[in-house]
């Protein structure tokens, strides 16, 4: 039973990274990426091919790793969001982001191939059942990202801009700030701590050309079920989405993992759409 | 006041801020209805409440005597109320007509599947409104243009199409939101005509506007708003001269 | 809502054609890539509505197109329906299933029902796996074909032709009367939808609706013409394509995603259902359309006609009739 609890609570911590990088696209553009998952896996095969397949040390995957998430954060704002933003479509960024996505995650398929492949220990260590690093790692960097995004928001400048351009990025552009330079930041950023959660969760999840799509779901699932915007949110999402769901495979068998992590959120955007921690809206004539 | 539209007590807040407070107002039939005030003052958040597109922390909305105060926008469009906005609000990618012709939705009895096997009844409505439609935007001008994209019109005919959609829906109260903003002095002539037709037809205009000239010149009541409080109502000569309006509004 | 005297001559030309194809070539393989074609278009047809007309994005298509496939197999197969019968039931089902999942999800913004609809398709997907009992699993089950004459590959290819020309009709109706402006109003502008009492809400689930109800009757026709079914031919990508298909050819018009379809037919059909480089290709052209040209082919296609009709832009004067407008006033109830 304690496998159950921490292998829910280690996907409630992938869930939750998930989110989080949602939230640092949203924060400095109000768009929701349907590409937020693929850093992950974009992170996890790369560092499964450079450590496993070219047996090289596990600190340059992980490096590279990041790098590879830094690149494609930046490559997906410059391509999907940028200019779609200026224009006035506001469905425009749903179909510029789900294209790129797809591109990624099939080209990954083709070059990758689509069997899940084993990740690298990312520390020596015999598997320990409960306490093993696969469960561990997502768990531990996942708290950790989300206290070190707060401590960012509040304490540097940068992350106080972003804070500024979720606010009202008109009156931001207006006092100076390069609205598309710090967008363009967000997403590498967004990239990276994609890549890590992908790094992180490498052991739960294998290097899987289809782990874009699921875990884009998930996360939106966590990002939803928290609120928009709220780095608690997000690991109270997650974890209540990874524990449904590690219970549900206990209970139920794995075949209706989606069904009922589906079931709800359509419940609770029914019941509260705002999420547990969000803000309403309060949309204008 | 059976047939009047009216704002009984209206108060919105906005978190802290009070936008309207404690406002009333009384739309007649037949009259054109100023409603001026400086930036800020709570005109179109009025118009906004009036039209159903916030809801009121106090007070009530009626129109032609019924309570519509939980009511629905559509469910006012419905009973009459018509209204144009600050920007135009378009469906640019549709004709101008077309535009127009939304304005004769109200009327339309044919449900989703009578219009599938394009019933009789559907094929009549359309007939009908198309005519009305047409001939409401010849009526304010816009006769030679009805085929083009409605994204193609200038700020202008885009105004006016907006005001021809609202007559196609055969409305009992106009709400007007600032309708000459970006109009010249000849363009605004013709407007104050076609506001002075649509009056004379039995319809109550309710013309919210930052050019007080043309508000005087077109008005038989004013009411005024300031800081979301009503600072001064009724004949347009006595709002003109009262020391209040001119105090706030005017100057000095 | 566009008066061209070029139009019903091309859509009569084509109409020929298409009812003569089946004389035209002699390639049985052709008429059955047509006939995938026509069936994909009767569910992207009213799909185009959804997603074309009112805006709603829906992903997850493909999971109705699937529970269409599985009704119809396992009624006019598994027991014995007449299979017109079991082609409208299952659409009646999809219809259903479509007020069920609309009545939530259509409250949604944006980003959110498209997702949900994702989340719907992908959940079709592992049921149809995990469902052994009523699927059979991964290995699926054939498809029962029509009576005579459609049993035959010209019979129901014309079988199939006569529901997308119904379709097709009621789709175009659909968009050129009022409920047509209603539907581009709420995707367009609800602010303005609203101010002529459009009901948002209630439009958006009627049209949803529907395209459920073609789904499935869609679903059914591409189980026959597959003969075999099998959960794999409805994953999730099928879903993105459909909606590909849509935005490509261009939105709020009827012709495009036709031509979207029956690329979106024939690609695959050549290649292989599971094609790799298929939907690769297919976000590719995506991204290209939605960051070059949004409004998809179809735009363009009308763009060059307005172009070649040589509109004057020249901006003109308003000069009110207000005599006209007095009179035109005036006649009220």
């Amino acid at each position: 039973m304690l496998l159950v609890i921490v292998s829910g609570l280690a996907l409630g911590g992938l869930y939750g990274m998930t989110a989080l990088v949602y939230n640092v696209m949203y924060s400095t553009s109000k768009v929701l990426s349907f590409g937020t998952g693929q850093f992950a896996m974009v992170g996890g095969i790369c560092t499964a091919w450079l450590v496993l397949g070219l047996h090289l040390p596990l600190w340059l995957g992980f490096l590279a790793c990041l790098a590879s998430g830094a690149v494609f954060g930046w490559l997906s704002e410059l391509i999907a969001v940028r200019r779609i933003i200026a224009a006035s479509d506001e469905h425009l960024w749903v179909l510029s982001t789900l294209a790129l996505s797809t591109m990624v995650q099939e080209a990954m398929a083709i070059w990758w191939g689509t069997d899940p492949t084993p990740f690298p220990r990312v520390f020596p260590q015999e598997f320990a059942g409960s306490f093993d690093q696969k469960f561990w790692l997502p768990l531990i960097l996942a708290v950790l990202m989300a206290v070190g995004l707060e401590q960012f928001y509040r304490h540097s400048m940068i992350g106080k801009l972003f804070i500024a351009m979720s606010e009202d990025s008109f009156a931001a552009r207006a006092r100076g700030v390069a609205t598309d330079r710090m967008r363009s930041l967000s997403y590498v950023l967004a990239g990276v701590l994609g890549a890590l959660s992908g790094f992180a969760g490498g052991q739960l999840t294998f290097a899987d050309f289809a782990l874009g799509t699921a875990l884009g779901l998930s996360g939106f699932i966590a990002l939803a079920v928290g609120g928009i915007g709220s780095s608690v949110g997000a690991l109270v999402g997650g974890g209540a989405l990874g524990m449904l769901t590690s219970l549900t495979t206990h209970y139920f068998g794995a075949e209706y993992q989606k069904t009922i992590a589906i079931g709800l959120l359509i419940l609770l955007l029914v019941v509260r759409p705002q999420g547990l921690f969000g803000t309403t809206q309060v949309r204008h004539v | 006041m059976i047939n009047h539209l009216e704002a009984r007590v209206v108060t919105k807040r906005f978190g802290g801020l009070i936008a309207v407070d404690n406002v009333s107002l009384e739309l007649r039939p037949g009259e054109v209805h100023g409603l001026i005030g400086p930036n800020g003052s709570g005109k179109t958040t009025l118009l906004n409440l009036i039209s159903g597109y916030y809801p009121v922390d106090d007070g009530s909305i009626h129109v032609g005597g019924e309570d519509v105060t939980r009511q629905s926008v559509q469910d006012r469009a419905r009973l009459g109320l018509a209204r144009t906005f600050q920007t135009p609000k378009l469906v640019l990618s549709l004709s101008v007509l077309d535009n127009a012709m939304l304005g004769g939705w109200p009327d339309v009895g044919s449900g989703f599947l009578e219009t599938a096997f394009a019933a009789p009844r559907a094929r009549r409505e359309e007939a009908n409104i198309r005519e009305r439609a047409s001939t409401m935007l010849q009526g304010v001008g816009l006769g030679t243009v009805m085929d083009r994209r409605a994204d193609l019109l200038e700020h202008t005919a885009q105004r006016f199409l907006e005001i021809a959609r609202a007559l196609t829906m055969r409305p009992k109260f106009v709400l007007l939101d600032e309708p000459a903003g970006g109009l010249t002095e000849a363009e605004i002539e013709r407007l104050g005509a076609i506001i002075g037709v649509i009056r004379d037809s039995g319809i109550g205009v309710l013309l919210v506007e930052h050019h007080t000239d043309f508000v005087f010149r077109t008005c038989d009541r004013v009411t005024a708003l300031n800081l979301g409080r009503m600072i001064a109502h009724g004949s347009t000569t006595a709002v003109r001269y009262d020391p209040e309006v001119i105090r706030v509004y005017l100057g000095a | 809502m566009k008066h061209s005297h070029l139009r019903p001559v091309i859509i009569g030309a084509f109409a020929l054609f298409a009812a003569l194809l089946p004389y035209i070539t002699g390639n049985l393989y052709y008429l059955h890539v047509a006939t995938v074609i026509g069936v994909y278009w009767v569910l992207i047809a009213t799909l185009n509505l959804l997603v074309g007309f009112t805006g709603q994005l829906s992903v997850g298509h493909v999971g109705l197109l699937a529970i269409g496939a599985y009704a119809f197999c396992l009624l006019a197969g598994g027991q014995g329906w007449n299979p017109f019968l079991a082609l409208l039931t299952g659409g009646a089902i999809c219809a259903a299933i479509g007020l069920v999942l609309g009545l939530p999800s259509l409250r949604l913004p944006g980003f959110y029902f498209a997702m949900a609809t994702l989340a719907f398709g992908l959940i079709v997907s592992e049921l149809a796996l995990a469902e052994q009992w009523l699927t059979n699993g991964s290995v699926g089950m054939p498809a029962p074909s029509f009576p005579t004459p459609f049993d035959t590959p010209w019979g129901f290819y014309w079988l199939v032709l006569g529901i997308a020309t119904l379709i097709t009709w009621m789709t175009a109706n659909l968009a050129r009367l009022m409920w047509g402006r209603a539907m581009v109003a709420l995707r367009d502008s609800t602010v303005a939808a609203a101010s002529v009492a459009v009901p948002i809400y209630m439009t958006k689930l009627m049209v949803f609706v529907f395209s459920g109800f073609t789904a499935g009757i869609s679903g059914g026709l591409y189980a026959t013409s597959q003969s075999y079914i099998t959960p794999d031919a409805f994953i999730v990508n099928l879903g993105i394509y459909f909606f590909v298909a849509i935005i490509i050819g261009g939105r709020g018009v009827i012709i495009g995603p036709f031509i979207g379809a029956a690329v979106l037919a024939a690609i695959p059909e050549l290649v292989g259902p599971l094609a790799k480089y298929g939907t690769f290709f297919y976000g590719f052209i995506l991204l290209v359309v939605v960051l070059v040209l949004p409004g998809g082919f179809g735009e363009l296609i009308t763009n060059v006609a307005s172009r070649l009709r040589r509109e004057p832009q020249v901006s003109t004067s308003i000069e009110p009739d207000l005599v006209l407008l007095r009179t035109a006033i005036r006649v009220k109830p």
